[in-house]
């Protein structure tokens, strides 16, 4: 593997951080104006241009030039990459319903890392994936009707209490492996979505009414006003829903970069050998489950905040189906990967409204090309690098 | 080098854009106005909502070819799938456009639950064209929420009126779990109990169940003498057959989303003989306006039926429109203008919108199921006697 | 309870079973050889029923109408088509992956399903709404009391228990079998011997999605209506079925159709709270029963290679 630092690589005589600093500008200015594109010819040509970049991106060197760049300048790299975002939420500034897809995004990814650790990381599969978002967004739905709960803790009650959910199944799915797991997870998303609907105490299928976001006194459903501007009140949720996604990117990396990473990696890899060379399977299952579904669950409680109505239906197995396509289309354990399949899988069907009635037939038909055509996700997580130096400096 | 690709488009896009504006202004001189459509499109109930589709596209294209109004309409239509999640989304996404000044939404219960709120917080004036719950205009004091066909509400009080008048005395209810199943069986529960009649059994069930035998069984068992369905068509069509299936012998009742010519597509033999149903507002052909709907609508050659609540979208399109005609492009001036209607013509009848802006249809027609089509009950041979409804 | 009412319950539960197990049958025999999970088999029986109900329209416009021509021709014109479509997902999307990880092509037939379900609702005709399956079988009923047992009930059942026999007697009696149970076990071993790996996945596809077929067929023969959304939960439970079993083995797969039979049919009658929480019951057993035997009730034979 390239285990040191390549500066080497260069790219049309530019070192690889220039390199990088630009393909992220690029993408910033592509993705804004890819979430303002409405007319059916933009959108197609946009998507055809970005399939057209993803493959000359491969073939010119300049990939070559942009993992160098992630890898050795990897803290310049990332603030680049939150930075952009950030800019990206404000050149969007008053659009609101673009400002509402690219939040649904970062929660989505929010929960796709989350949902990595479980099986990218230690091979569990989770078809449960919704009903824990679900749990979070419930959560925020009570904490915010009843009770004066601050809006932050209710975030993190979220993540308690879809872990806490989480452990009923704790016992089956520890003690079950591959695809008996799978029917752990996909009979408790099917019986939580019917058990929400014909239960009244929730609100049943007519859903329940989220209250807004407040922290120190600032209604983050009201307008905020920036350089005399007056921005949607989705930049609110927008900001927060970055921060979020890069708390949870920078949990999870550090995560599956120590010895606990190593640790699921290698019970994902052989569950007898790890436990042979003394590895504890059970609590390591039991830490990558919790964990995932913390990050699940806060994601959920945002994600009420923000659509402000939630209905059992938004939870269904076919939404946790989208979550897991997500993290197979980005590549199993890989982040970046997750990152650009949660936009593709959130934005994508989003903007072929255009073909209305035909976008899932569309929608299907892509992803089954990808998982052809690359069949390890659209950015493969790289083999790990066991050399002491690997870790930029 | 994606920036540079990008930008061309961008310029291509504006380029096509000043150039159709132009060609526009050249031909007619009219300023083009858009509204908005939002209906399920996609899943179960597609049906209804394509054909909803189709008659708001229809009163747009007829508005258009109208030599005297003064503005070029302009229609975007979303899906809002059924789902709470997808509606406020693609509510959202309407509400947010500015250039929208008005929408016709809505078809599914729960979804416009969700999506009052949106249009609220955006000022999007919007008439319900389909959603029966209550609490859509009850439930909130939102002066931009409208709708132009009834509610449940009258809709289950002429039902259990009706079918206590024909003398039947005991029924058994089976309800789907969403919203829409079990509002209508609150409220027929309510006003049946109220005109004497007895519900002997009540049944929950899930709106993508297949198999209802188990529940038909116990039907059976507590024979009732009538079975009522509160839920849409493709679950009617199951339990209908399946009644047949046990040898259960009881009239069959559903409610407004029966009404579909899928109930008969999807029955073989004559086991839709004799269903009743009831509807809000009068039949369109009875309506002066509606053969002229019906005709534009075979000539439109849409591949799909207009369905039960595809006059409405119609009507409620066409009175959107009226107000744009009236007040002009502007939200405010549009949702204070729909304030005040007071019988403004349509083909589903008159309409009027009280404080809430509920338009207040009190007329149900009931429906009965003849000979493979659904026909107006005192124009049916059950009225005149020649047939008779399942035990009597 | 009386015995009639009884009798209906079971009657009701055995015709479900019956059909669940169809569906988990094929679940298991397509993890068996190739250890993947095909989640496109509710679709694929959705097509099946709905190639059916083609044949008999065509058939009627022929003017064929004897029952017993049109339902051979029906079943054999869907179990061909379905069980070809079977080879051609094995040929196309599961062999090109099977290095990839395992879940990919669960998330790739998951997403045939999804295309299948869209395409059939989209380009057939009236395809979003439920179509009428025509009652070819007699409908001639035994009423005892509470209980009434139709003939084509009886039928339905009869013949599907004897393709789930015929299935079992093909995979355990012969040649055929024996390749495939071969290539089961040890798929290096299987070539070495002279097995054609690939001839012998596709067959199973082939044979699994035939039966997926016939299960429609009988699902359209029993409710006599069929939709485009049929084979989504068909395929949940079928899968949830094939795994209470325990996966590759012919009696799991039964014994778990059965199995979430019965929880269904217990849940809606024989406990205190609403019949709208079956479903949670069944599915809630399910997880139990995961927890107790967390390699399914008839445990795969396998030991782990250290």
């Amino acid at each position: 593997m390239q285990n040191k630092t390549n500066s080497d690589v260069r790219w049309m005589g530019m070192p690889a951080l220039a390199v990088g600093l630009i393909v992220i500008v690029a993408i910033a200015l592509f993705g804004w104006q890819f979430l303002l594109a409405e007319s059916e010819l933009a959108v197609l040509g946009m998507v055809a241009l970005a399939a057209m970049a993803g493959v000359t991106l491969g073939k010119t060197g300049l990939q070559a030039s942009m993992s160098a760049a992630m890898r050795g300048h990897a803290r310049s790299m990332n603030i680049a990459i939150l930075l952009a975002l950030v800019s990206v939420i404000f050149l969007l500034g008053q659009e609101h319903f673009p400002l509402l897809m690219l939040t649904t995004t970062l929660l989505y990814m929010t929960v796709a890392f989350g949902l990595n650790v479980q099986f990218g990381l230690t091979g569990m599969v989770n078809f449960a994936g919704a009903s824990f978002f679900g749990v979070g967004a419930y959560t925020a739905a009570v904490l915010t009707n009843h009770g004066a709960v601050p809006p932050l803790l209710i975030l993190v009650a979220g993540g308690v209490l879809s872990a806490l959910i989480g452990c009923l199944l704790i016992v089956p799915v520890v003690r079950t492996a591959g695809h008996y797991s799978a029917v752990v997870t996909i009979a408790f998303s099917v019986m939580f979505k019917t058990f929400l609907e014909v239960n009244d105490v929730l609100g049943g299928p007519q859903g329940l009414m989220v209250g807004p976001m407040k922290t120190f006194g600032w209604d983050f459903n009201s307008s905020p006003v920036f350089l005399g501007l007056e921005m949607s009140f989705y930049v609110n949720y927008a900001l927060l829903g970055a921060g979020l996604a890069a708390l949870a990117f920078m949990f999870v990396q550090r995560l599956e970069r120590s010895w606990i990473g190593l640790t699921l990696d290698s019970v994902r890899l052989d569950e007898t050998a790890s436990a042979c060379f003394g590895l504890n399977v059970v609590r390591a299952k039991v830490l990558a489950f919790t964990f995932g579904n913390v990050l699940v669950g806060v994601a959920g409680a945002l994600y009420g905040m923000m659509i402000s109505f939630i209905a059992p239906n938004s939870f269904s197995f076919s939404d946790s189906l989208l979550m897991v396509a997500i993290v197979l289309l980005g590549g199993m354990g890989s982040l970046w990967g997750t990152a650009l399949a949660a936009v593709i899988v959130v934005i994508l069907p989003e903007k072929l409204q255009i073909i209305q009635e035909y976008r899932f037939l569309l929608f299907s038909v892509v992803v089954i090309l990808v998982l052809l055509f690359r069949p390890e996700g659209l950015i493969p997580r790289k083999v790990r690098s066991y050399f002491p130096n690997w870790r930029p400096e | 080098m994606a920036y540079a690709g990008n930008r061309r488009t961008i310029i291509s896009a504006a380029l096509a854009a000043s150039l159709s504006l132009s060609f526009a202004s050249a031909a007619m001189a009219k300023d083009t106005v858009k509204v908005g459509f939002i209906g399920p499109l996609t899943g179960g109930v597609s049906s209804i909502g394509l054909g909803g589709r189709n008659s708001a596209e229809l009163a747009v294209a007829l508005r258009n070819q109208n030599p005297d109004s003064k503005y070029e309409y302009e229609l975007e239509v979303l899906d809002d799938e059924c789902k709470p999640n997808v509606g406020v989304q693609v509510a959202t996404k309407l509400a947010a456009s500015r250039d929208v000044v008005g929408a016709v939404t809505h078809y599914c219960s729960s979804v416009a639950m969700g999506a009052v709120d949106i249009y609220h917080k955006f000022n999007l004036p919007v008439i319900v064209w389909g959603a029966v719950l209550p609490d859509i205009t009850y439930g909130n004091d939102y002066t931009e929420v409208h709708r132009i066909n009834g509610t449940m509400i009258n809709q289950n009080d002429a039902a259990a009126e009706f079918m206590t008048d024909q003398g039947y005395k005991t029924w058994a209810i089976i309800h789907d779990t969403t919203d829409y199943g079990k509002g209508h069986n609150t409220y027929f529960s309510k006003y049946l109990t109220e005109d004497g009649g007895e519900i002997i059994g009540t049944f929950g069930v899930t709106s993508d169940q297949q198999d209802f035998t188990a529940e038909l069984t116990k039907i059976k068992q507590l024979n009732p003498e009538v079975v009522y369905f509160g839920g849409l068509t493709p679950l009617a069509v199951r339990i209908r057959q399946q009644m047949d299936k046990l040898g259960i012998e009881a009239q069959f009742q559903g409610a407004s989303g029966l009404k579909s010519e899928a109930y008969f597509k999807g029955l073989s033999g004559d086991l839709a003989e004799g269903t009743v149903t009831f509807l809000e507002g009068a039949p369109a052909e009875k309506l002066p306006g509606g053969e002229y709907f019906m005709a534009e609508y075979e000539k439109a050659d849409f591949g799909e039926a207009f369905e039960a609540y595809g006059p409405f979208s119609f009507s409620a399109m066409n009175l959107l429109m009226d107000a744009v005609e009236e007040v002009g492009p502007d939200r405010k001036d549009v949702t204070a203008y729909l304030a005040d209607v007071q019988d403004h013509e349509s083909i589903t009848g008159a309409v009027t919108f009280d404080a809430n802006g509920q338009n207040t249809v009190a007329l149900i027609t009931e429906y009965v199921a003849q000979d493979g089509e659904w026909v107006v009950w005192a124009d049916s041979e059950y009225a005149d006697g020649t047939r008779t409804l399942t035990g009597k | 309870m009386d015995i009639g009412l009884f009798g209906q319950y079971l009657a009701n539960g055995v015709m479900l079973g019956t059909m669940y197990a169809l569906v988990a049958v094929g679940f298991t025999l397509f993890f068996g050889v190739l250890d993947v999970i095909k989640f496109s088999h509710g679709d694929v029986l959705m097509l099946g029923s709905f190639t059916g109900f083609t044949v008999y329209i065509g058939l009627l416009s022929l003017g064929i109408e004897n029952p017993w021509v049109m339902i051979a021709a029906i079943l054999i014109v869907s179990i061909v088509t379905t069980a070809m479509l079977g080879a051609v997902i094995a040929r196309y999307l599961v062999l090109p992956l099977k290095s990839a990880p395992p879940l990919n092509i669960l998330l790739i037939t998951l997403m045939l399903g999804t295309a299948i379900r869209e395409a059939v609702r989209l380009f057939y005709p009236d395809g979003s709404n439920p179509k009428a399956f025509p009652a070819l079988l007699p409908t001639a009923s035994v009423d005892l009391g509470g209980f009434s047992l139709r003939a084509d009930s009886v039928i339905l059942v009869a013949a599907g228990v004897a393709v789930i026999i015929g299935l079992n007697l093909v995979i355990n009696r012969t040649r055929l079998g024996l390749a495939i149970r071969a290539v089961a076990q040890d798929e290096e071993t299987a070539k070495i011997m002279g097995i054609n790996y690939t001839m012998i996945v596709l067959v199973t596809f082939a044979i699994g999605s035939g039966a997926a077929a016939f299960a429609g067929i009988m699902n359209g023969l029993y409710y006599n209506e069929v939709n485009f959304g049929m084979g989504l939960l068909l395929g949940l439970i079928g899968f949830c079925a094939a795994i209470i079993g325990g996966l590759g083995n012919i009696y799991g797969a039964i014994l778990g159709g059965f199995l979430f039979a019965a929880l269904q049919t217990i849940g809606a009658v024989a406990l205190p709270f609403a019949s709208a929480y079956k479903d949670v019951f069944a599915f809630g057993v399910v997880i139990a029963l995961m927890a107790w035997k967390p390699t399914g009730l008839i445990a795969e034979r396998s030991s782990d290679r250290v």
